[in-house]
Parts: C-alpha cells; sequence; structure tokens
C-alpha cells in the first residue's frame, strides 16, 4: 500500500509560512497604500468609486476609500482596521495613517530579506514610537483655553487645515467658520450626533448655513395647515412622540420632533400630563423654502445644545463628500477643543521627528539604530507624498527641509502655495498634536502585527459548497 | 460492481467498503507521531516572548492574529484523530490553569518525536510507555525542588504585577510592564481578603482606537451602551435593576374591554398611563436614581423617567445584568415593583463618555473595593484588541493559578534544564530497558529552551550547552536571556522571569498523558465519511475534467 500522506487538518485548508509569506503580506499592503497615496494633501486627487450597486463615491477620505474598497486580503485588513480607526479616534488622517504603516512595512522588507528576526525589528519601533510620541508632546504648542478668542482661533486653524485636503478647499475660511460655530454651540460632552447635516441639492456652496437649533425637512401636514402662520415668535412646543389624532388641539405647534434637545424639552409620550417644564422654547419657528423643499425651523432656541448644517451644492456625489469632509473637520475641532495643544502640519513634524530620531539613532550601537533609522526615514514619506501630489521636485523640497530642521527651523513644512518650504507654524497650518500621535501609535502598531506573523492558515469556508481544489486526501483517485 | 472483487481476507473484510483500516508500527503509530509533530511545528514557532504570531482564518472567515496556542488549535479544526488528543490535552491544561498551552503541545510533540526515535532503535512500544510515565512521576517529584520563589502577598499590586509579567511577556512582548500593572490592578481590586479569586470578576472591554498604552483600568464596569433617558450622569447613585423589560406588565390572558363611549375610550389609556407613572414614581421615592433593565423600554416607561429624573440604562445581556448586580450589590428584581433599600444597589459614578467614538456606560466605584474591575482595551486594530485580551486572561489566570499555589518556579527554560539534567542522571540509575526511554524523556524537556532559543534566532545548542554548563554548577535558576546578543544566559530568580508551578506541574503531566495515549493506539480503523457520492464530485474538481463527464463518474463508479 503506498504511504498515505498525513491529513492534520480539515480537507480544504490552505496554510503558508515563513519569510516569504512576511513579505508577500508587507506587499499586500504596499498595494493597499498605492490606492489611498495620491490623494494625500491639498493637491491630492479624488478617488471615484462605483460599488457592486452601482453607486458611485467620490472621496479623497482614506477610511472611506479603504471601506468602500472591500479588501479581502488578510494582511491588508489590517490597514484598513487602522483607517478606521484613526477615523473613530481623532476622525481625520486616515490616509496619512496607512500611508505610514505601508511606509514602514516598506522601509523594512530589507531588513526581513536579510533575514534579521522580526521581534528584533518590532522592540526597535516601540522604541521608536514611543520616542517619538514624547517628542510630539513635548514640542507641541498649547494654546490657553481662558481665552475664548484664541481658541476659537486656534480651532478655526485646526479646522481649515483639515478641510485643506478636501474638495471644498476653496471654501475652506466659510466652512471652518462654520464648523467652528457649530462645535461651540455643544455641550461639554460634544456629541456628535448633536450636530445634524441635512443635505438639499442646488445652490451654491456658499449658500449653506448653519442653524442654531433644528432643521428638517416639512415631512407632513394636517390639512387646514394653509391657514397656519408661517412664522411663530416665542412658541412653546411640546415634543410628541404619539399621533396628534384623538387627543389634539391643546397644543400650539403641529409638528412631531425627535430632537428633544434642541429645545430643552422632553419627548412626551403621553398629552396627558402637560406641565410647564417639559415643554420646550424657542425664538423663532418658521417654514421657509429651501432649493426645492420645505424646511421647519427651530431658531435660537435658549437651552439650545445642537445644531443643523444645512449643506447645498450640485451634485449629489459632491454634497456626500462635503458632508464627510465636514465631519472630518468637526471632529478635529472636538479633538482640538479636548486637547489644547497643536503641531505645525503639512510635514514639519515629520521631518522634526524624523531628524530627531536620526540624530538618536547616531547614539545607539547595533542592530537598533539600522532601524530606528529607518522608522526616521520612513516619516519623510508625508511631506514626500505632499510634494509628489502637488507635482513639486520632491528631492530638492526634502533636501530643503532637511537642512532647515538641521539648522533648528522646527516647524518647517512644504510650502503647497509656493512650491516652497515654509514656516508651517506662522502660516497656520495647525493641527491637533493628537492626530499625530494617534496616526504614530496606530501605524506602528499595525506594522508591528503585520510583521508578528509567519503564518497564515485560512480554514474553509463552512456552509459554502467544498472549495475547489487542494482535496488532499479524498482527491485521490480511487484504489477500486 | 466493487462486491464482486473477492478481498484480501482478513480484518478489512469485516469493515464496510470504503473503511481505512491500518495498524502496527508503520502504519499507525509512525503516522500519529508524525501527525502531532506537525501540529507541534506550527505552534512551537509561537512559543515564548519572540514566539511569532499566526494569522488564522477560521471556517467563518473571521480573521485571528494570534501567538496564543490554545486559540490557534480551537480555530484550525484539527481533523486528524491523534492530533486531536493532543489538542484535547492542551485544552485541558487551559481550562485546568489557563496559561502553558503551548507548553502541552510543544512538549508532547517533543515527547512523541523522541519515541520515535526510541521505536526505531527497536523497543517495544510498552517499554517506552513505562519509562515515560516513571520519569512523569520523577519530573513532578523534581519540580518542587525547583521551587525558587513564593508569591508573599497577594494584595500588593507590584508583587502580583511581577508574576503576571512573564506571562504576558509572551504574549505582549514590549509591553509587558504595563499590562502586567494593569491586570494586577485589576486582579487585586477584586481579590477579597477571604482569598477567593473569580476570573469572570475581571472583565474585558474593547473600544478601538487610539494606542494599546491607552488603554487602562477601573473599578466597575463598563458596557458599550448608551443612556436611553436624558440624564446621563448620576453621581453617587442608586441603583434599582429589573431583569424584565421596562415598561408596563402584560397580563398573561387575553382579555376584552368593551368600551361604550369616548370618555371611557380616553380613560381607558390614561389608565395605563396614570398606572406607569405611579409605577415610576414609586422607583423614584424609593430613592433610586438610575434604572436599569434587562429588556426593552418602552417610550411611555421613558417618558417618565425622564419626568422624574431617573437614568435609565438598558442591558442586552442576562450575565451582564447579573455582573453588574454583584457589583453594585443589588437584586435584580423579575417585575417592575420599588425596590427596598436592600434591593438597590449603589455605585459612586454612574456616566457616559465617549471613548474613541464609542459610546459607553461606565458604573465607576472610587475606592477599590468593587467585586468587579474592568480592563478598557485600546488599540488600532481589533485583531490587536483581541490578541491583549488573550494576553490579559492568561494574566488573569496566572493570578488565579497563583491564589491557589503560590509556588513559583524560574522561567525561561531553567526549570526544563534542570529537571533535564536530574531525569537524566535518575535514567542511568535504572537498570531496565526504560532506561533509554527515561533519558528520551529528559531529552525532551530541552525542546522548550531550544523553541525559545530559535525563535530569537539563536542557534538552540549552542544555548542548551550553556545552560547545562550553568546548572551542573549548580546555578539552579540559570534560564535563557531574551535580551541579550546571541546564546545568553542570566539568573531568572532576579530577572524576575517566574512561572507559577501549577502551570509547569499540568502542563508535564498533561503533555506526557497526551503522548502516552497516542502512543498505545496500535490500530486505526476510520468508516467511511458519511455524505453520500461527494468523492466523484471532488474528483471532477481535482482532475479539472468537464462538468459534463461528471455523470459518467457517478454511473461507472
Amino acid at each position: 500500500m503506498q504511504p498515505t500522506p498525513v491529513i492534520l487538518l480539515k480537507e480544504g485548508t490552505d496554510s503558508s509560512q515563513g519569510i516569504p509569506q512576511l513579505v508577500s503580506n508587507i506587499n499586500a499592503c504596499q498595494v493597499i497604500a498605492e490606492a489611498v497615496r495620491t490623494t494625500l494633501g491639498p493637491r491630492g486627487m479624488d478617488k471615484l468609486m462605483v460599488d457592486a450597486r452601482g453607486k458611485a463615491t467620490i472621496s479623497n477620505d482614506g477610511a472611506t476609500i479603504l471601506k468602500l474598497l472591500d479588501v479581502v486580503h488578510p494582511a491588508a485588513k489590517t490597514l484598513v482596521d487602522i483607517a478606521r480607526s484613526q477615523d473613530a479616534e481623532v476622525g481625520d488622517g486616515t490616509t496619512s495613517v496607512t500611508l505610514l504603516a505601508a511606509e514602514f512595512l516598506r522601509q523594512l522588507k530589507p531588513f526581513v530579506e536579510e533575514s534579521l528576526h522580526p521581534q528584533t525589528i518590532i522592540r526597535a519601533f516601540r522604541t521608536a514610537t514611543n520616542l517619538a510620541v514624547s517628542k510630539i508632546k513635548e514640542i507641541a504648542v498649547s494654546v490657553k483655553k481662558d481665552d475664548k478668542q484664541e481658541q476659537r482661533q486656534l480651532l478655526e486653524k485646526c479646522a481649515a487645515t483639515a478641510l485643506n485636503s478636501k474638495l471644498i478647499a476653496g471654501q475652506k475660511e466659510f466652512f471652518s467658520k462654520m464648523v467652528v460655530d457649530a462645535v461651540m454651540s455643544l455641550d461639554e460632552l460634544l456629541s456628535l450626533k448633536m450636530i445634524g447635516i441635512k443635505k438639499v441639492q442646488g445652490g451654491a456652496l456658499e449658500d449653506s448655513q448653519l442653524v442654531s437649533g433644528v432643521a428638517f425637512k416639512k415631512t407632513f401636514s394636517y390639512a387646514g395647515f394653509e391657514m397656519q402662520p408661517k412664522r411663530y415668535d416665542n412658541p412653546k412646543i411640546a415634543l410628541l412622540n404619539v399621533e396628534l389624532e384623538l387627543k389634539a388641539e391643546k397644543d400650539n405647534a403641529e409638528v412631531r420632533v425627535k430632537s428633544v434637545e434642541a429645545c430643552g424639552g422632553s419627548i412626551q409620550t403621553s398629552v396627558g400630563a402637560l406641565t410647564e417644564d417639559v415643554l420646550g422654547l424657542c425664538e423663532v419657528f418658521e417654514e421657509v423654502q429651501v432649493g426645492g423643499e420645505r424646511y421647519n425651523f427651530f431658531k435660537g432656541c435658549p437651552k439650545a445644545k445642537t445644531c443643523t448644517i444645512i449643506l447645498r451644492g450640485g451634485a449629489e456625489q459632491f454634497t456626500e463628500e462635503t458632508e464627510r469632509s465636514l465631519h472630518d473637520a468637526i471632529m478635529i475641532v472636538r479633538r482640538a477643543i479636548k486637547n489644547d495643544s497643536i503641531v505645525a502640519g503639512g510635514g514639519a513634524i515629520e521631518m522634526e521627528l524624523s531628524k530627531y530620531l536620526r540624530d538618536y539613532s547616531r547614539t545607539i550601537p547595533g542592530k537598533q539604530q539600522l532601524l530606528i533609522g529607518a522608522y526616521a526615514k520612513a516619516l519623510e514619506i508625508i511631506p514626500r507624498q505632499l510634494c509628489d501630489n502637488a507635482g513639486f521636485d520632491a528631492t530638492n523640497i526634502l533636501n530643503k527641509l532637511r537642512a532647515k530642521h538641521a539648522q533648528g527651523g522646527m516647524w518647517y513644512g512644504v510650502d503647497i502655495n509656493n512650491e516652497d518650504i515654509a514656516d508651517n507654524f506662522a502660516a497656520f497650518v495647525w493641527e491637533p498634536s493628537i492626530v499625530r500621535i494617534n496616526a504614530l501609535t496606530a501605524a506602528s502598531e499595525a506594522a508591528c502585527l503585520i510583521l508578528s506573523v509567519d503564518e497564515t492558515i485560512k480554514n474553509p469556508r463552512s456552509g459554502a459548497d467544498a472549495p475547489p481544489g487542494r482535496g488532499r486526501g479524498r482527491g485521490r483517485p480511487h484504489a477500486h | 460492481m466493487a462486491l464482486h472483487i473477492p478481498k484480501a481476507p482478513g480484518f478489512a473484510q469485516m469493515l464496510k467498503d470504503g473503511a481505512k483500516h491500518f495498524s502496527g508500527l508503520e502504519e499507525a503509530v509512525f503516522r500519529n507521531i508524525r501527525a502531532c509533530k506537525e501540529l507541534s511545528q506550527t505552534t512551537r514557532t509561537a512559543y515564548g516572548p519572540n514566539g511569532m504570531n499566526k494569522m488564522v482564518i477560521n471556517h467563518l472567515e473571521k480573521l485571528f492574529v494570534t501567538n496564543d496556542a490554545a486559540t490557534i488549535l480551537r480555530e484550525l479544526e484539527v481533523q486528524h484523530p491523534a492530533a486531536k488528543m493532543i489538542v484535547m490535552a492542551s485544552h485541558m491544561q487551559e481550562q485546568e490553569v489557563g496559561d502553558g498551552t503551548n507548553f502541552v503541545l510543544v512538549f508532547a510533540g517533543a515527547l512523541l518525536e523522541m519515541a520515535e526515535e526510541l521505536l526505531r532503535m527497536g523497543l517495544s512500544v510498552s517499554e517506552v510507555i513505562e519509562g515515560y510515565e516513571q520519569a512523569c512521576k520523577k519530573a513532578l517529584e523534581i519540580l518542587p525542588d525547583c521551587v525558587c520563589s513564593s508569591a508573599k502577598n497577594l494584595h500588593d499590586v507590584n508583587e502580583a504585577a511581577s508574576f503576571i509579567r512573564t506571562a504576558v511577556m509572551s504574549k505582549q512582548y514590549g509591553n509587558e510592564d504595563f499590562f502586567a500593572n494593569l491586570i494586577a490592578q485589576a486582579c487585586v481590586s477584586i481579590f477579597p481578603e477571604s482569598g477567593s479569586f473569580n476570573v469572570d470578576n475581571v472583565r474585558v472591554c474593547k473600544i478601538p482606537g487610539c494606542g494599546v498604552t491607552a488603554s487602562s483600568v477601573l473599578h466597575g464596569m463598563v458596557f458599550k451602551k448608551e443612556a436611553e433617558g436624558d440624564v446621563t450622569s448620576v453621581k453617587d447613585a442608586k441603583i434599582a435593576v429589573f431583569s424584565c423589560p421596562f415598561d408596563c406588565m402584560v397580563t398573561e390572558t387575553k382579555g376584552t374591554v368593551l368600551i361604550n363611549n369616548a370618555k371611557e375610550l380616553m380613560n381607558f389609556s390614561k389608565g395605563e398611563e396614570d398606572l406607569m407613572e405611579s409605577q415610576v414614581k414609586a422607583i423614584k421615592d424609593a430613592g433610586a436614581s438610575v434604572v436599569v433593565t434587562g429588556g426593552k423600554v418602552a417610550d411611555m416607561a421613558l417618558h417618565y423617567a425622564n419626568k422624574y429624573k431617573l437614568m435609565v440604562v438598558r442591558l442586552n445581556s442576562k450575565w451582564d445584568l447579573r455582573r453588574l448586580c454583584k457589583t453594585v450589590g443589588a437584586v435584580a428584581l423579575p417585575r417592575i415593583t420599588a425596590p427596598t433599600p436592600d434591593e438597590m444597589g449603589h455605585c459612586d459614578n454612574v456616566y457616559v463618555a465617549e471613548v474613541g467614538d464609542t459610546q459607553v456606560v461606565v458604573f465607576k466605584h472610587e475606592k477599590e473595593d468593587g467585586a468587579i474591575s474592568t480592563v478598557v482595551i485600546r488599540g488600532s486594530t481589533d485583531n490587536l484588541m483581541d490578541d491583549i485580551e488573550r494576553a490579559v486572561d492568561d494574566g488573569v489566570n496566572t493570578f488565579k493559578v497563583l491564589v491557589r499555589d503560590k509556588r513559583l518556579v524560574p522561567g525561561g527554560g531553567a526549570t526544563e534544564i534542570e529537571l533535564a539534567k536530574q531525569i537524566t542522571s535518575y535514567g542511568e540509575s535504572c537498570p531496565g530497558l526504560e532506561q533509554y526511554s527515561i533519558k528520551k524523556f529528559a531529552d525532551a524537556f530541552e525542546a522548550l529552551p531550544r523553541a525559545l532559543a530559535e525563535n530569537s534566532g539563536v542557534k538552540g545548542n549552542e544555548l542548551i550547552s550553556k545552560l547545562y554548563a550553568a546548572h551542573h554548577e549548580g546555578n539552579k535558576n540559570t534560564g535563557f536571556d531574551i535580551e541579550g546578543e546571541g546564546p545568553a544566559v542570566k539568573d531568572m530568580l532576579k530577572a524576575g522571569i517566574l512561572d507559577p508551578y501549577l502551570v509547569k506541574h499540568w502542563g508535564i503531566r498533561m503533555a506526557t498523558n497526551a503522548a502516552v495515549t497516542v502512543l498505545r493506539v496500535d490500530q486505526i480503523i476510520m468508516a467511511k465519511p458519511a455524505g453520500g457520492p461527494k468523492t466523484p464530485k471532488q474528483r471532477g474538481h481535482w482532475d479539472k475534467d468537464g462538468w459534463d463527464e461528471e455523470p459518467d463518474h457517478f454511473d461507472t463508479h
């Protein structure tokens, strides 16, 4: 009898192992990064994606793109995960985090191929990340919270920097003001849900407006509503969760609202017990034509902790992308309120960290020196990509930047407008330091995770029909 | 067709068509050994701090990135019957002590590898087994002598952290100090003076975002939920817990109500409203400020809860509800009634917080004597957080084991080498043929420091000779220095790398049992897998034949 091969695992199980496996994981991550590479920065390009149902999305938000790509490669999925995590934690910088992670891996590939032990690399990277994070904390500039004026200015700058790289960069002043106003009107929890964004097609971007209160499309009206006045001053509002059919006629505003916090009222399920304190107040209630829709507005609520942004714009995809951009900016402003320290963007902070780590690496012996050097080199990807996307000579600009940073120009970064370098701190290209800290930690955690894997074992999917091929045992031709 | 062919006389004749039958050394024993070896090769590279992770995609297409042997094996779905026995041993180890699963696998694999050599040398299976059993007994006798330290005060966070560190190190190398500290805090705070420790009381809550170093521990519980009503924060809260939905009672039997006029109709629903209001009011009057419910929250009930400024939290899991009861000291009420003061729980701070972009409800105790503590894990990817959760699990289990038995043995391969040394000399004093197998048993111990070394890119042989040299000089605690360059050794006791005694004790026992059981098998009989004419279908695939040919295959078969 011929020796039967030993079947250890379930039929159809696929496993691959060793350094080639590691390298192939790294390559997969490069591919993912390629997809978002060109979207970085003010001169980044947008991507148009059409999903399975034929829905088109235009975006340059890293997280959105990666989500739509529907990645199945297990290692590359990690990159999607960190983009999502960055989105969750700070809301912006999703492209940077993906790029950084991929660049870390790219710099490490030669070391892996020379069979340096991955754990050594991981240790070096953890050290480098810790150093980089503490360096950011050290050099970040904090803005006094007590000074409302100054804080507001800081917030607007941060919002403007975030919007810089988006589709609506042209209107960044307009929108950064709006975003800051919106966030400032919230309570201390800064709940994102309390900012509503409504999209109405038509009109120009500048026609967008911020309503301190609630606005919604008029959905429903009673017969005879034409008789009702279109505007109430200082109404009291009963917020009802029930049909106003049988029990009607006690109330003064005939609307059903779910946004309770707006007016400081509470949702009432019963009309039985209407007391003064459950009724909401606002200054003006009116019905207004916005584009092709009738909108109801509640404005100037005294207890208001909410606001609504009404976006106007041409195509549907355009308003959707605007909404995503505003979401990023809002998140950035919220983070900036919670952590009031900032750094300069435009590659400045990355260059400074790169210089710091390179200097540090020269003081230590052994393999760690090379690895931390690689980390420092990888950080340069951000300014480099900014230049590439803008069509500048990246090598030239990077040389200038390195020279400047070596001379102590801590905040020098890429000047997109003049194809040169500039003090980005003075140019008000500001970002909350937490964005960078999170990006660095997430990117290096992802790189370490991918490096630490030396074997992939894939079980066949259960339920579905048996996978083709590789039927080792049973696939053998029968003896009889 | 097959029926007409006369079969070779023997065992196969008695079986149904298609069954497989293997017997004897060559066919059964060596095959089994080979399968187990293959399995332990897979997990061997995951052993120790420098072990590599495995990416396992299970049959539901969920991705795991881990070096926890128990998880790898669970998701692998090992099919080979002999290899399954080793997997079972590893599971038993997990249930018994919660850590050291990889130890069992690697050691059992090494034992079987050695057994193969012995069998090829000409020893009989029973001699090998006898030798292994004797050696195992001896090893367990020697093990208490290896104890180098014991936990004095498990209520001391620093001391506990130093013991947990080793277990965490093998999962999260580089972050071990940070996590060991977190786990120690979590464990110590819920470790009562009476000395009974329940692993279940350390909860884990994973929230994506930020970095692993942003993880924290708090006394009390964290739920990924939002408050239902308007009240989002209560200090010094009195908590009423209901296991039923927060709604008015639904009658068991159906009833019919006859309504004669409009007034009665209005009063009908009004009566219901009034009842609800009085119930909520009663709860409020009893002093409660937070209501936790296990079921749905009715709109009406929520309305009154808002009116009376009650915070309402809804938990879906029955277990979560029970744990919360334990944390705050409440009694879960099966129906909506006003709780007595005894039935209400107390918590210093109940609030909704935003972590990352996840809303969580936090029940927090200010002082450190809550019944439950929660480790909030942050991390950039889900896989990473899952892996940290497993590290926390191992750490907590280590603490539990230490509560049971305070003794500690040196880690980093020191114990194994010491055992190997002593068992070798014991083997030499044995007269019979089992001498060989006892010595091989000792050799099998070398597999562990060897795996540690090879995973760190160090030559195994160099390290082992160094370790033996040190142990012969009487330095019982010398083990592999993972941070050193090349095959460096150092004193594990001084370095604080210690394993609980019980982990090693059970590990050796389980591994030996599993190895012996695998060796005892000399016949394998596999029934034909059920499932009808699957084979030809597969064959069609495998041969890359056209699908049209398929029916022919069926007919001729």
